[in-house]
């Protein structure tokens, strides 16, 4: 079984995506062997008030909830966050929270973003955080949003050790304490393996050597990303199957309970 | 549903897996690996237009070689051709040097890398005399060029008209961003490529990478009507849709498969565009042998 823990419902503001309805998601995970999707609202990214999105997400995937595991995108520096926060959980039944400090300007170590990582952890909600959107050399006129770098996310995850924090669209790990054996961290961070090498460099198999396989989940970025690449990551990497099976399902699985 | 993401080397080269639709929806070809010592069809060759070994000071130094040929392995890709960049913008002594590299690594894989000569045009005489001494060599295939200049910048056209002369393709570096790219002032995108085109319809020129020069959507419009330009999927960037909208665009007969050393991501791309069986095959290799062949009917 394959979950993808990185994929988007919606219109983006800056690229025609196709597959992004329920339906059309769902053809292309049948298409792909995908059996579960963590989503978000894709259109939640440059919205101020995110809330319609979330709700708009929450009735797209309604009729489909054996299949799509909704989550909040929230921005703490909006007002309301909250109130969108306990709606999106226990009204549209939200399981986790995605984060886009840079798109919602505010900084992960701002007390907004720290209340609101408390407030997820104490409602059971994973936290996940894309690094970014889109490559940054194909970003829009329009707005010049930097990727979050790793060395942001470190400070973060020491700060939380309750919290559970899923890395997405994210690459460079091992040279970040992040992706080091004995880094004095928490282990309360997962990595996500759109961006991650398999092959050469094969990032994906150092994490696995430094952190264990418990820590990778399996992503895609959906219908951002055409999904074939990572999977074809899991096919080439040198791995036995119980690892596989960790990474392909039963680390995002073990998440969601 | 599919339960098993997972297949074996042999399903994976051959495209049998009986599961994986992620596979086996995409009448991928069979691999014809020469250097596995398997049967060989030429027609059915699968070509890495666009990859890379890395720069040492020995051409004796095997460096990434087995590394990439691994790869390559791993993936079903038969033949690769390479260039090898020295620091930049590059001297006389550091382009030479690479080459040197380069026709070393070909001896030693004769079947696997076939080698692009890369100067820097800003060199001149003494980059016109690479680019002969290297197509003289057996291996070399053709030229590239990065971002040293402007692929409009009049310096250029003397490597341009010898590479007609000598019927060999021009990979180019390209990329476009909607941001100046501080540290590719020079950097030739999509535009360039096409006004280049129009100056010399018979060059046979290649603009890199469409995943991963910055707004590919840009790039493939900036190309539409340079008939002659040729664009290489390769690129870490694997966008949805990006391959379709290039054959519909321009085409699958102007496209040439390539990784740039992202591997999953180059063959992934391939795997999820909507193409027929014959128009895969001739972005995996077909293409880029009838490029390569246009040398050796002419010359």
């Amino acid at each position: 079984m394959i979950i993808d823990t990185n994929a988007y419902l919606g219109a983006y503001a800056f690229r025609h995506l196709r597959h992004n309805t329920a339906d059309g998601l769902l053809e292309l995970m049948d298409a792909k062997g995908i059996a579960k999707a963590w989503v978000s609202s894709a259109a939640a990214i440059t919205h101020r008030n995110v809330q319609p999105a979330n709700e708009e997400l929450a009735e797209a995937v309604r009729r489909h909830r054996d299949r799509f595991i909704p989550l909040a995108v929230i921005n703490p520096f909006y007002a309301g966050w909250r109130d969108d926060l306990a709606a999106c959980k226990e009204q549209l039944g939200m399981k986790g929270l995605q984060l886009y400090p840079n798109w919602h300007n505010y900084s992960l170590a701002d007390k907004c973003c720290l209340d609101l990582v408390d407030a997820a952890t104490a409602l059971r909600m994973p936290i996940t955080i894309p690094l970014r959107v889109e490559d940054y050399r194909q970003r829009s006129w329009l707005v010049d949003v930097k990727d979050l770098s790793l060395a942001e996310i470190v400070p973060l995850i020491r700060a939380k050790p309750q919290a559970r924090f899923v890395l997405l669209n994210g690459a460079g790990y091992t040279a970040s304490p992040l992706g080091q054996k004995n880094n004095g961290l928490p282990a309360n961070y997962w990595i996500e393996i759109s961006r991650l090498s398999a092959l050469m460099a094969n990032e994906i198999g150092k994490l696995v050597e430094a952190l264990g396989p418990d820590c990778i989940v399996f992503g895609t970025g959906m219908p951002f990303n055409a999904p074939d690449p990572s999977l074809m990551k899991i096919q080439v990497l040198q791995m036995n199957r119980k690892d596989k099976d960790r990474i392909c399902w039963e680390n995002a699985a073990a998440l969601m309970r | 549903m599919i339960s098993n993401p997972y297949l074996n080397r042999r399903e994976f080269l051959t495209g049998t897996l009986a599961t994986g639709a992620a596979v086996a929806a995409t009448a991928w070809p069979a691999v014809n690996a020469l250097a596995r010592g398997a049967a060989k069809d030429k027609k059915n060759l699968v070509i890495d237009s666009h990859a890379h070994l890395s720069f040492r000071a020995s051409p004796a130094d095997e460096g990434d070689e087995a590394a990439v040929l691994d790869a390559a392995d791993k993936l079903g890709i038969d033949q690769l051709c390479c260039s090898i960049l020295p620091k930049r913008p590059a001297t006389v002594e550091g382009f030479q040097a690479a080459n040197r590299v380069m026709a070393a690594a070909h001896k030693r894989h004769p079947d696997r890398f076939l080698g692009y000569c890369f100067v820097n045009p800003g060199c001149g005489r003494a980059a016109l005399e690479e680019i002969r001494r290297c197509l003289d060599l057996p291996g070399f295939i053709g030229v590239k060029l990065y971002n040293e200049h402007f692929c409009t910048d009049p310096i250029v056209f003397p490597v341009i008209e010898l590479a007609i002369e000598r019927r060999v393709p021009i990979l180019h570096h390209a990329g476009h961003s909607h941001y100046p790219v501080k540290e590719q002032p020079n950097m030739s995108d999509g535009g360039h490529l096409a006004e280049l085109a129009k100056r010399y319809p018979e060059a046979r020129l290649i603009c890199a990478h469409i995943g991963g020069g910055g707004d590919w959507e840009w790039t493939i419009k900036a190309l539409r009507h340079a008939k002659s330009v040729y664009l290489d999927t390769s690129g870490s960037v694997t966008d949805e849709a990006m391959i379709d909208m290039a054959v519909k665009v321009l085409t699958v007969d102007r496209l040439l498969f390539g990784c740039d050393m992202s591997w999953t991501a180059g063959i992934g791309k391939i795997r999820a565009a909507r193409l027929s069986a014959e128009d895969r095959r001739k972005l995996l290799g077909g293409n880029m042998q009838r490029l390569l062949a246009l040398r050796r009917r002419q010359g």
